[in-house]
C-alpha cells in the first residue's frame, strides 16, 4: 500500500480507518462555523429537527458575523439575533460579532484554526485555511446543522493533485498573479472536488498572507483545498496564537497522487481576470485603458495588511489621489489588520486619496455591502468571484491584485502600477 | 420523492458553469422561509427570467458543466426544491451544489452529453438508480453515473436528518 496524502492523512486521523482517495468516511470535527449568511438558516435547521437538544460541543462551534456587518437591513439584523440568541441558550462562547471581520481569518488569528485540523463552515472559501495545512471546507446549512448535533460528517476522500512552481517572479506580480495564472492553465472539470498540494520555491516564498491569497482561490478552480505545508516561522506563529506548539501534516515520499503538474512562472507578470468568470485571464496590458467606476481592495482573498501596504505605496507613488470619478472602497480583513493599518499610517493614505475605508469584513464580495453597481457599472476589485452581476444587475467585475487595483484608482482606467 | 428514483417531467435546458449568484442571487441571501426564495429560482440565469411563472410540478433541469459552482448557499437546491423541480440532470455539478442536493435528499444525476441531447420542453423520464436519461420526445436514451454507496442511502432517507435519525434518536 502506498503512503498518503495530505488529505488522507487528515481523514485518516479524524475518522480513524484507512483512509484513501475515493473512499467515503465519516470524519471527526474541529470546529463547525457559520456566519450571519448560513448561519440563521443552520440555526432553524438545527432547532427544527432537534428542537432544544444541546450541542455536541459548544466550544468546537464558532460564529463569525462578516456577511453584513454592521447589518443594514432589518432582515440581516434578525437573521444575527437568531445567532446571538442560540450561541446564548447553548453556552456557546465563539461569537465573533460584526466587529470582528471576515470568519476565517478571525479564527486563524485566535489560534482556531490547527494544521490537520478538519474545520467547516458556511462559506465557500473557507478551504483557504489549507494555506496553513488544515483541511477546512464550505458546506451548506444541513451539513453544518448535523455538525452540530454530531461532532462528525460524511467527506469522500479527494484525489489529489500534486502541483510543483518553478521559476521566480516579483513585484507587482504577486500571489494573487499566481493564483490567477493557475486559474487561466487548468481545466476546471478536471479540479473538481481535487485536494492540490502545492510545492517549489515561489511557495515557499510566499508570506502567509501570500499563502492565504492563492488558497482562497481554490474554489474558483473548483477545488476542494489547496494544501501548503506550513514552514517553521508560520508554525511558530499559529502556536503563540493557540498557546501550544503545533505540527505541520505532511505527504509521505511514496503518496499516490492523481496527477503532477509542473508550472514554470518565470517572469510572471500582474494578470486580470475579465468579466464574467475568474478563469477569464489575461496579462493587465491587454486590457489596459478600460476606464473604470468603483475599485474595491479587500476580501478573504486581498484584505491582509501586506496586501493594503502595497495598495498604499502605489497610491502614494502615482501621486496620492484616486480619480475623481472612481469609486475606491478598502476592507481590511480583520479587527488584527485594522489596527496594524493604522499603527502603519495607511487609513490617512487611504483616506487622503479619496478612499472610503470601511469596517472589516467581506465588504463587496457580496452584495450585502454598501457599494453595489449600478446598471453598466465596472469594478475592478481583489475579491475572487467576478461572476455576472453579482454586485448589481447588469454591472462588470474585473479581478486582480492590489497593486493593478490601487493604480487603477488613480487612473480611473485599468492600469499597470508605475 | 419517489422511492424508485424515477422521474418523468418536462425540460428546462441551461448552460455551462452556472453559479449560485444565477440560481439563487446573493440579494436574496437574508430570506430564510423556502416559500419565499423559492420565487427567486434561476433568476439571473439569461433567458430563464419567467421560469418561476411557468414551471409545473415535475419539470426536470438539465444543465451543462459544473453546475452550482461559487457559493456554499444551501438556497441553490433549496429554491428549486420548492418549485418542485423534480431532479436536475448536468453534465457535472459543482461540488457544493451536489453535496447540499445529497443531504437535501434531491435527486441529482450526472449524464455526459445531456445539454447536446435535450431541448427546453422535451419530454424526459430520468432514471437516478440507473444513471440513465430517456428523452422521449427526441428518441434518445443517454446513460450517466448511478447514485451509489452512502450518497444513495443519504438520498433514500431523503436526505442527512433522515439518514442520521437513528443515530440521534439513539443518543437521547
Amino acid at each position: 500500500m502506498s503512503g498518503k496524502t495530505v488529505i488522507e492523512k487528515i481523514l485518516s486521523d479524524h475518522s480513524g480507518e484507512d483512509a484513501r482517495a475515493g473512499d467515503r468516511v465519516w470524519a471527526d470535527l474541529d470546529l463547525a462555523v457559520v456566519r450571519d449568511f448560513g448561519g440563521p438558516n443552520v440555526v432553524l435547521e438545527y432547532e427544527k429537527q432537534l428542537a432544544d437538544k444541546p450541542v455536541w460541543d459548544p466550544q468546537k462551534i464558532a460564529m463569525t458575523f462578516d456577511y453584513q456587518a454592521p447589518a443594514k437591513v432589518v432582515q440581516v439584523a434578525n437573521n444575527q439575533r437568531i445567532c446571538r440568541e442560540f450561541a446564548a441558550k447553548h453556552g456557546i462562547p465563539h461569537v465573533f460579532d460584526v466587529n470582528a471581520g471576515i470568519g476565517q481569518h478571525v479564527l486563524l488569528e485566535h489560534g482556531m484554526v490547527l494544521p490537520g485540523s478538519v474545520i467547516i463552515g458556511t462559506d465557500s472559501h473557507m478551504n483557504l485555511l489549507g494555506a496553513v495545512g488544515s483541511f477546512s471546507t464550505g458546506m451548506g446549512t444541513t451539513d453544518v446543522a448535523a455538525g452540530w448535533a454530531t461532532g462528525r460528517l460524511w467527506f469522500r476522500v479527494p484525489e489529489t493533485i500534486k502541483i510543483t512552481f518553478q521559476g521566480e517572479y516579483g513585484y507587482p506580480a504577486s500571489a494573487k498573479d499566481l493564483a490567477l495564472f493557475l486559474l487561466s492553465q487548468i481545466d476546471t472539470s478536471k479540479t473538481i472536488y481535487k485536494a492540490m498540494e502545492f510545492y517549489g520555491q515561489p511557495i515557499q516564498a510566499l508570506t502567509l498572507a501570500g499563502r492565504l491569497t492563492l488558497d482562497s482561490m481554490v474554489t474558483e478552480m473548483e477545488g476542494k483545498i489547496g494544501f501548503i505545508v506550513p514552514d517553521e516561522q508560520i508554525l511558530g506563529w499559529i502556536g503563540e496564537r493557540a498557546g501550544k506548539p503545533v505540527e505541520a501534516v505532511v505527504s509521505d515520499a511514496d503518496a499516490s497522487y492523481w496527477e503532477e503538474w509542473e508550472f514554470n512562472i518565470d517572469g510572471l507578470e500582474p494578470l486580470i481576470a475579465c468579466p464574467d468568470r475568474p478563469d477569464n485571464v489575461r496579462p493587465v496590458g491587454e486590457v489596459a485603458g478600460t476606464p473604470v467606476d468603483e475599485v474595491f481592495i479587500g476580501s478573504c482573498t486581498n484584505g491582509r495588511l501586506e496586501d493594503l501596504q502595497v495598495a498604499a505605496d502605489v497610491l502614494e507613488r502615482m501621486g496620492g489621489k484616486v480619480a475623481p470619478h472612481v469609486r475606491l472602497i478598502v476592507t481590511p480583513a480583520t479587527t488584527e489588520v485594522a489596527m496594524e493599518a493604522v499603527e502603519a499610517g495607511l487609513y490617512e493614505t487611504f483616506i487622503k486619496a479619496g478612499a472610503m475605508v470601511t469596517n472589516q469584513g467581506c465588504s463587496l464580495c457580496t452584495i450585502g455591502h454598501h457599494g453595489v453597481l449600478a446598471e453598466g457599472d465596472i469594478l475592478v476589485s481583489t475579491g475572487n468571484r467576478n461572476f455576472r452581476g453579482k454586485l448589481g444587475k447588469g454591472s462588470l467585475a474585473y479581478l486582480t491584485g492590489p497593486a493593478v487595483a490601487a493604480a487603477t484608482a488613480v487612473k480611473g482606467e485599468i492600469s499597470l502600477p508605475e | 420523492m419517489s422511492e424508485e428514483f424515477v422521474f418523468r417531467g418536462r425540460a428546462w435546458v441551461v448552460g455551462d458553469d452556472i453559479d449560485t449568484d444565477m440560481i439563487y442571487h446573493g440579494s436574496y441571501l437574508p430570506l430564510t422561509d423556502p416559500q419565499e426564495m423559492a420565487k427567486h429560482a434561476l433568476e439571473y440565469v439569461p433567458g430563464m427570467e419567467d421560469f418561476t411563472d411557468k414551471v409545473q410540478p415535475g419539470d426536470i433541469l438539465v444543465t451543462g458543466k459544473n453546475f452550482g459552482c461559487g457559493s456554499s448557499r444551501e438556497h441553490a437546491v433549496i429554491t428549486l426544491q420548492y418549485n418542485d423541480v423534480s431532479a436536475v440532470v448536468a453534465e457535472s455539478f459543482s461540488r457544493i451544489f451536489y453535496r447540499n442536493a445529497v443531504n437535501l435528499g434531491f435527486p441529482i444525476l450526472e449524464v455526459p452529453g445531456i445539454a447536446r441531447q435535450v431541448e427546453t420542453g422535451d419530454e424526459l423520464e430520468v432514471d437516478a438508480n440507473a444513471g440513465s436519461v430517456h428523452n422521449l420526445t427526441k428518441g434518445v436514451e443517454l446513460q450517466g453515473t448511478p447514485l451509489s454507496g452512502l450518497e444513495k442511502e443519504i438520498m433514500t432517507a431523503g436526505g442527512l436528518f433522515g439518514y442520521l435519525k437513528k443515530e440521534l434518536q439513539a443518543e437521547e
